[in-house]
């Protein structure tokens, strides 16, 4: 590993916040110990970064990616590491919220980590955009997929999920394959759901399908009635709910309470086995959902499943592959790099070409998305209430 | 039609939580902010039996749910006369501030202790009313509305019956007028303001079992906006006054039912508070708050 001097100036910045608290730390008396050696990344490990919710209402989502990360990073390591060096994952909370993910990210600047693999929820990974960029860690995005993600044009910035104008183009080719008239979109107002429903209308108005009508509604709220009423009176052959299954599975049930006949499609956000315990009994059959394929979706991974039950306890859950594949993308990057300095591992991020990946080989775009977005079509199971594999949009 | 019907669903849940805060302020005139969450922990001494149970039939689930309901009422109503006891009985002669920093503090206790112990996600209620409906007068009604819209307005009634016509309502009264005479006059004020505590938790306990019932979904902050919700009701309809809270609660769904179908749902809490804020800068004392009475 090169010399701290070789480092662009910003990321010395960043060892030195990293070293100032170390050694604030250590005068202060017996801290020390919980921070990472700030001078050792040349030899210590590299240490990768993941934000994601540990808590919250998306809290389920952050284990499947912090143990789908850890198992790449395993495997790494037993092959012999990154550059000679093993690799080492730092995780933070992110809660789902942009506050939290604030103060996250600044932690693992300071925690010296090298790249980041994290980012579940857009509107908490957005924030942090600015203050990797600034500390010269590169981000390898495993889910969040807003499209206000790439157009923030940093150059460190890549999305391996699909991005919301991948997955509104699924959403409506479901829905045009269903034969679907009219669509209508309703969505909780966050930087994910807003974006993908602004994809969707735009699309959908553009392949001449009825828009019947655009709905947004306030998170946490139990009462969706008015909008169930609206969905009623509407009669949309398609509506799609872009939000997350908490309210999802709410505005499911009241709409069909209220006398909605279509079918309810959902985004990824809402791709949750509690979806359906939440919205009850006799309420699935309507659902359809817009995914990325999980493990459990494909063949010939049940090798792959098993170590990761073995790692985890628990069968692997979505973003579970992502994760593994964000991190397995980075140590790439950094061997094809011969280095973790940001611009190199940029360019060698830009420079990878057909990549295997779960959700197939993987070239980034100019824009730094995926070329392709691999979005299926999910329906609820009703036996098991799981989402399992419908479509997968290929023909 | 149909805007109305959903109106005084939400309104009756209003109502019933309103109807605690009401019942607190108009005898020692605290504001308290817990109330919110007892109307949680409702929710989740429902889902607490229910899961220990394992799965009840639907055809028994309309009896299995009122029985639950009278449990988890007389459980929240314990633990609201156990909040009064510890929290805000020793300040009942401290600044009127004091008591309501405390009753934040007592929010926060209960919110954050439910998910110490289930967790931050989430949870399904276990049990659903049925859903079948049919149109009545053009309205869709399902049979879960009409049974929550019946236990709400029994409630009520048994409640304002008490009030009106028991020895412990008239003490009641008593206390709301003035404390310091009432003690004089033999009443044991003590008692009669942990009964209230009960009778008010009991209602919100009630309210959240109803809830978990009919939206299926329960989770450690859902006590939050209601309870703001609820405190918009009973300022609407004059804090203190329990007709008011009924009557407050009512008019708040039917305003945000109305209100989230003109200007859209992201718009409805916008709208419940700006009515909120006109209230109080208009007719403070609430559309039946005109029997205050200044105490001196």
């Amino acid at each position: 590993m090169s010399a701290p001097s070789a480092r662009p100036a910003r990321f010395i910045t960043a060892l030195l916040a990293a070293g100032t608290i170390a050694v604030t730390a250590g005068c202060s008396g017996g801290l020390a110990g919980g921070s990472p050696d700030a001078s050792g990344s040349a030899e210590g490990p590299i240490a990768l970064g993941m934000l994601a919710p540990f808590s919250g209402s998306e809290s389920a989502f952050g284990a499947y990616m912090e143990n789908g990360a850890q198992l790449a990073i395993q495997e790494i390591n037993e092959a012999g590491g990154v550059l000679g060096q093993q690799l080492e994952l730092v995780v933070e909370d992110d809660a789902c919220d942009a506050t939290a993910s604030v103060a996250a990210a600044n932690k693992l600047v300071t925690e010296g980590i090298v790249a980041s693999v994290g980012g579940y929820c857009s509107g908490a990974t957005l924030p942090t955009l600015p203050i990797f960029d600034q500390a010269g860690i590169p981000m390898v995005i495993p889910a969040a997929n807003s499209n206000d993600l790439p157009d923030a044009g940093l150059p460190g910035v890549f999305l391996i999920n699909g991005t919301g104008t991948q997955q509104a183009q699924s959403a409506l080719q479901y829905a045009q394959e269903q034969g679907a008239a009219s669509v209508a979109v309703i969505d909780d107002a966050t930087s994910y759901s807003a974006d993908l429903a602004g994809a969707f209308v735009e699309q959908a108005t553009e392949a001449g399908v009825e828009v019947a009508f655009e709905a947004t509604v306030t998170p946490g709220e139990n009462d969706y009635a008015s909008v169930a009423t609206q969905l009623a009176q509407e009669a949309p052959d398609v509506v799609y709910w872009t939000g997350y299954y908490q309210e999802g599975a709410l505005i499911n049930r009241q709409s069909v309470d209220a006398g909605f006949s279509g079918t309810f499609m959902v985004a990824d956000g809402s791709v949750d086995a509690s979806f359906a315990e939440i919205t009850g009994e006799g309420y699935t059959e309507n659902v359809v959902g817009t995914f990325t394929q999980t493990p459990d979706m494909l063949t010939g991974a049940e090798t792959w499943i098993a170590d990761y039950e073995e790692l985890a306890g628990e069968a692997p859950g979505p973003y579970s592959t992502q994760a593994y594949d964000a991190v397995r993308i980075v140590a790439q990057a950094i061997e094809d790099a011969g280095s973790t300095e940001f611009d190199a591992v940029v360019a060698a991020l830009e420079g990878l070409d057909g990549f295997e990946t779960f959700a197939g080989p993987l070239t980034f775009t100019d824009a730094h998305t995926r070329d392709s977005g691999g979005f299926v079509i999910v329906s609820i199971d009703p036996e098991s209430g799981e989402f399992v594999l419908e479509d997968d949009l290929l023909g | 039609m149909q805007l109305i019907w959903n109106g005084l669903i939400v309104g009756s849940f209003y109502s019933l939580v309103a109807l605690g805060y009401s019942m607190v302020y108009g005898i020692i005139k605290l504001l308290n902010f817990a109330h919110g969450d007892i109307y949680m922990l409702g929710s989740f001494v429902g889902f607490v039996v229910l899961s220990s149970f394992g799965g009840i039939p639907a055809s028994a689930s309309i009896p299995a749910l009122l029985a639950i309901l009278l449990l988890a009422m007389v459980v929240t109503g314990l633990i609201g006369v156990g909040i009064e006891r510890v929290a805000y009985r020793p300040l009942r002669r401290s600044p009127r501030l004091a008591v309501l920093i405390t009753a934040i503090g007592v929010s926060f206790t209960l919110e954050y202790g439910i998910r110490q112990i289930f967790g931050p996600n989430p949870r399904a209620f276990p049990v659903r009313l049925s859903s079948e409906s049919f149109d009545a007068l053009g309205v869709r009604v399902s049979v879960s509305q009409l049974v929550l819209v019946i236990v709400a307005a029994v409630l009520m009634f048994v409640l304002a019956h008490i009030v009106e016509r028991t020895r412990e309502g008239r003490a009641m009264r008593a206390i709301a007028l003035d404390p310091q005479a009432a003690h004089l006059m033999g009443v044991n004020v003590n008692r009669v303001i942990a009964t209230v505590f009960f009778i008010g938790s009991a209602l919100a306990g009630a309210a959240g079992v109803m809830a978990g019932a009919y939206y299926g979904s329960i989770d450690f902050l859902m006590g939050f906006v209601i309870g703001l919700k609820a405190f918009t009701a009973a300022v609407i309809g004059g804090i203190g006054n329990l007709y008011g809270a009924m009557l407050g609660g009512l008019l708040l769904g039917l305003l945000e039912s109305f209100g989230s179908a003109w200007l859209g749902g992201e718009w409805r809490d916008v709208f419940s508070f700006l009515v909120l804020i006109l209230i109080l800068t208009f007719k403070p004392t609430g559309l039946l708050g005109n029997r205050v009475v200044e105490r001196m």
